[in-house]
């Protein structure tokens, strides 16, 4: 267990690298000069051309790329992720202020993914084969093929601008948190639910189960007992991946309902074409889905003993 | 069962059915999607949404012809669909949209799909540092978050519809590699390609002539799993401004230019909803289907 676990982190901390070279070589690789347009961002005094050549000198762009590389991860470790090329400020100020909300909505979507694809999941292996079979799989057909953006216009600008009900333009907190999340969650939890479908039914079909059923046990002790601990390992695995797709599908999200959150704040980066910015919203993501991958793995193992004996 | 067997790395949202099984790809494939019902709806559909992309522009009027006298008009017989803001009629614009989304969905997997064999079967048959390097990349490409990747590569090189085409193809290849890397690598110890080798064929024959082939039915059903994902993030994207520009007619762009005044004209969302809602359909059947048919044992 131990072995496997520093095994695990080794690979984690290999795919953080990874990502820091590749974001590395984008920054390298964008056209423009940062010194010229951190200090055009500033825009205090006139951006002459030794102001520029003095923040090149202490930004340390005059160098080579290989010690430019060692001092961009040195710098990552020490948590500096430079400056905005837009605003001027230090992108790990810029992004922290707007993390929590960003946080806020994906533990509310994914709180509201896990509950929908339960109640899909489960009623689905429920009734396999019989209506409520259909009915349960009908509907995560439905969540599956209407994109996050269509379903967030829908919403906004349908249901909420044309009722009055609720609000347009969200302030971030928990209060308004509500359809944003639903928005994210819902193409999520279809897909889960399908995972879960697949896996209860895979669980059912195990000789054990025949036995348990010949001793004269319910569906429903078989369900809770056996059938549901059973499938809880490509359950959790899929909800690992993808909580990564949800981070992922915050900028359009977050866009939509104007959540004042890192994902809104990196399309408008994008749009201005602020790099560092970008790249710190990339190097989140990549950090979040590493830890991800690591909890789930952990978990898996933890629940399954088959896992752990590996 | 003689077909060859691989196990799909991708686990897409829409096609995360497929994604989770082992998939047969040879020919007879897909003549066993056709006899699955929901694959032969699902491909039934996607034919007609070729059709209407390749066809349907060439029957409407201009997209782009605005008429500020008649803006905002409700679907009638002469605007089937309703007009936008400029009065553009929006029935010729979701049939231009259908062209542009799926052609450039189209455009992406095509190039990625030879990128992807191209360095999967490069990777696979050299082994060593070759091997090494190119496999590496590939995690690191596939342990971004596509979507991510994606944007941080538009705010690169900027907004445009070409710039999102190039971000997706360098946020693609990397899953569509390593499949035909694991299907070369397990290829060297086949009886045919032990046979070719022992005949004296060198390495480039063996990796063209026996190699290749398979590796590309497997990846061509891969990318195809893909279509639907591709469309929605292409839409997604340029719903957010980062892709194909106004006055481009473009589902995602359509969409993103109708919301200030959805709320009194509701009906300008159904030609690209629709549009994108059929597309990913007729993408998770037909994926659904290739799971259902290439596994047996796996549950309807």
């Amino acid at each position: 267990m131990a072995s496997r676990v520093l095994r695990r982190l080794a690979q984690a901390l290999g795919t953080l690298l990874g990502g820091a070279v590749i974001t590395f070589l984008m920054l390298a690789a964008t056209p423009g000069d940062p010194a010229e347009r951190i200090l055009t961002a500033k825009g205090q005094e006139a951006v002459t051309p030794e102001a520029i050549a003095a923040l090149r000198t202490e930004l340390g762009l005059d160098r080579p790329l290989p010690v430019r590389l060692g001092d961009y991860l040195r710098d990552l470790v020490m948590g500096d992720l430079g400056s905005s090329w837009s605003t001027g400020r230090p992108v790990v100020a810029e992004l922290g202020e707007r993390l929590p909300a960003t946080l806020r909505l994906t533990v509310a979507a994914l709180g509201i993914a896990v509950a929908v694809s339960l109640v899909l999941g489960l009623a689905a292996a429920w009734g396999a084969g019989r209506l409520l079979d259909h009915v349960s799989r009908t509907v995560s057909m439905v969540f599956l093929v209407v994109p996050s953006f269509l379903l967030g216009v829908m919403i906004l600008d349908i249901v909420v601008v044309r009722s009055g009900v609720g609000v347009v333009i969200a302030d971030g907190q928990w209060g308004t948190v509500l359809l944003p999340a639903i928005t994210l969650a819902l193409g999520a939890a279809a897909s889960w639910s399908r995972v879960l479908r697949a896996s209860l039914l895979d669980a059912r079909a195990a000789p054990f189960l025949m036995v348990s059923r010949a001793r004269g046990t319910t569906a429903l002790h078989r369900m809770v007992v056996h059938e549901l601990p059973n499938s809880m390992p490509p359950f959790i695995t899929i909800i690992g991946i993808e909580v990564a797709v949800l981070v992922g599908g915050a900028p359009i999200v977050e866009s939509i309902y104007s959540w004042p959150g890192v994902g809104r704040f990196t399309v408008q980066a994008v749009g201005a074409r602020d790099m560092p910015v970008i790249v710190g919203f990339v190097m989140f993501a990549i950090a979040l889905f590493v830890v991800a991958s690591l909890a789930v793995d952990l978990l898996t193992a933890a629940i399954d003993p088959r896992q752990r004996a590996r | 069962m003689s077909s060859t067997l691989f196990r799909s790395s991708l686990v897409g949202r829409h096609g995360s059915g497929a994604a989770e099984g082992w998939v047969a790809a040879d020919g007879r494939l897909w003549r066993r999607v056709l006899r699955h019902r929901g694959g032969r709806f699902g491909t039934a559909l996607g034919v007609v949404l070729a059709l209407v992309a390749v066809i349907g522009p060439l029957l409407t009027a201009d997209p782009n012809l605005t008429d500020y006298t008649n803006k905002l008009a409700s679907p009638s017989g002469e605007h089937l669909l309703g007009t936008d803001l400029a009065g553009r009629d929006f029935f010729a614009r979701t049939l231009v949209g259908a062209q542009t989304s799926l052609g450039a969905a189209l455009l992406v997997m095509a190039i990625v799909t030879v990128i992807g064999l191209g360095v999967g079967v490069l990777a696979g048959s050299a082994g060593g540092a070759i091997d090494t390097v190119l496999n590496r990349l590939m995690d690191v490409v596939l342990g971004i978050p596509g979507l991510v990747l994606t944007l941080a590569i538009v705010g690169m090189l900027g907004p445009s519809f070409l710039n999102l085409v190039i971000a997706m193809t360098v946020t693609g290849w990397a899953g569509l590699a390593k499949l035909a890397r694991a299907h070369t690598r397990g290829a060297s110890q086949r009886p045919d390609v032990i046979a070719a080798r022992m005949a004296g064929a060198g390495p480039l024959r063996i990796a063209f002539g026996h190699v290749l082939p398979g590796a590309v039915s497997l990846v061509l059903v891969a990318s195809t799993l893909r279509i639907g994902e591709t469309v929605v993030a292409f839409a997604g994207l340029s719903f957010l401004g980062l892709g194909a520009q106004p006055p481009t007619a473009e589902w995602g762009t359509m969409l993103s230019e109708s919301r200030m005044t959805l709320a009194i004209a509701p009906f300008q969302i159904i030609g690209p909803g629709v549009g994108l809602m059929l597309t990913v359909l007729a993408s998770t059947l037909v994926a659904d289907a290739l799971r259902d048919v290439s596994e047996p044992g796996s549950r309807q």
